[in-house]
């Protein structure tokens, strides 16, 4: 880094009363982020999506660099301040980048972030909703990486699901529904993204092909300890034997 | 009097208290951006989220937009005064400044008692932990920048270490900079 003496800051040590260098119209560039402040929260009410980026975010970048180089008098600092600053962004953008294909996406090629699928969803649920419902919604962020061999990681966003009373409806739609399909029909929304596709107990070939104690090990222990799909959770830390019970029960309904 | 060395000392050809102000924000754009890069990563990645954003009140979050750059404004005119070596003057805009720190804090404690009471917890969901999160920690920071600038303001008055008010100014204007982030990220995107 170079340093031009002309731009930088006064060589006085102490205070700097003496130097005639920060002579800014502060005034004017208040009036400027105000005008701009009423700009930013206007455009947004338009309803245009570029328009609220540009009005509400590049107006930010704008405001923000007024109040750096005027108020904090950056652009009179010496340049390895910058450089120190502009390191700290580095950081936070290879930060950003860096989970952001784990956290943005919500599959991949050989795993699928069911949490984060139902929470979209699902959506917002207005406040006052019921607990259980709040409590599930705490699980988002995690990434399921479904490899069959993860039980503790699936378990730790929807414990909090059957804290309340246990219902096999219920915990079917929380945890199979997103790939197996509300009624069963292995069409969930997750169903998409996956090779093998679910399986679908609408089907009589899926039900010559199980036993209760298969469907109930699938459950427990996950896809692959059955032979079949790696992408099959095992939700055994998740749920007791008594509620998988009830859990196959449940999904022997939709049988044809 | 004795000044402290930081005071005098220039090694890196700017004021020694200058330095350590900067490389203090240059820590905070670490804490405060990964908090931001976290919220943005998510909230792309759930366009759910929009609708917990479109509850939060923008007049109020652009009333405390007002209220900040109102306050950075008449910071960087107390640096102007003690540049000029008026410290009276000076800590009188630092008083105003730290009215100003203060109402932003009361509209703050208004806006969150209101969300608070009609069921917008932090545990409510993702945005609302977020919104908690980075609210109530550049609400530390707005805290912490008021009772700075008293005790700046105080010496100001009787003229002394008028350096100080440009430091402290330095570190308001972050805090300010900060909001001018947040307040389109948690208000006026929907």
């Amino acid at each position: 880094m170079t340093e031009h003496i002309d731009q930088t800051a006064p060589h006085d040590a102490g205070e700097h009363h003496d130097d005639g260098h920060h002579d800014v119209n502060y005034a004017k560039i208040y009036v400027a982020l105000l005008v701009l402040l009423v700009i930013s929260i206007l455009g947004p009410e338009l309803g245009i999506t570029w328009v609220t980026l540009i009005t509400a975010f590049g107006i930010a970048l704008v405001k923000a660099t007024m109040v750096i180089n005027n108020f904090m008098h950056l652009k009179w600092e010496k340049n390895f301040i910058k450089w120190a600053l502009v390191v700290s962004l580095l950081f936070v953008a290879l930060f950003f980048f860096g989970v952001a294909p784990d956290v943005m996406k919500h599959d991949g090629l050989r795993w699928v972030n069911d949490a984060a699928i139902a929470s979209v969803e699902r959506g917002i649920e207005p406040p006052h909703g019921e607990e259980g419902e709040h409590a599930a919604e705490d699980g988002e962020g995690e990434d399921h990486a479904e490899e069959g061999d993860d039980t503790t990681v699936e378990g730790e966003g929807a414990t909090e699901t059957v804290a309340a009373a246990f219902s096999a409806p219920d915990a079917y739609s929380a945890t199979c529904a997103t790939c197996h399909g509300p009624n069963g029909g292995g069409d969930g929304p997750g169903a998409a993204a996956l090779d093998p596709q679910p399986a679908s107990f609408a089907t009589t070939e899926f039900w010559d092909g199980v036993t209760r104690e298969s469907m109930v090990n699938v459950i427990q222990n996950g896809g692959a300890a059955e032979g079949l799909s790696a992408a099959m959770p095992a939700w055994g830390a998740l749920y007791s034997d008594d509620e998988i019970q009830q859990i196959v029960d449940y999904v022997e309904t939709f049988q044809p | 009097m004795q000044k402290p060395i930081a005071t005098t000392r220039s090694a890196s050809g700017i004021p020694t208290g200058r330095l350590a102000i900067w490389w203090l924000l240059a820590s905070e754009i670490v804490i405060f951006g990964g908090l931001l890069a976290c919220y943005l990563l998510f909230r792309l990645g759930h366009p759910e989220w929009a609708d917990a954003a479109a509850v939060t009140n923008t007049a109020i979050g652009a009333t405390n937009t007002f209220v900040l750059l109102t306050s950075s404004f008449t910071a960087v005119l107390a640096h102007q005064a003690a540049e000029r070596g008026d410290g009276k003057k000076a800590a009188r805009f630092l008083v105003f400044t730290i009215i100003g720190a203060c109402l932003f804090l009361g509209i703050k404690s208004y806006e969150w008692w209101y969300e608070i009471s009609h069921g917008y917890t932090i545990t409510s969901n993702g945005f609302w932990s977020f919104y908690y999160t980075a609210a109530g920690l550049h609400a530390a920071h707005v805290i912490a920048g008021a009772i700075a600038m008293g005790f700046v303001a105080k010496d100001a008055a009787q003229g002394k270490e008028l350096q100080r008010v440009e430091l402290v100014g330095i570190y308001w204007h972050f805090v300010d900079v900060v909001w001018i982030f947040l307040f389109p990220l948690l208000y006026i995107a929907k």
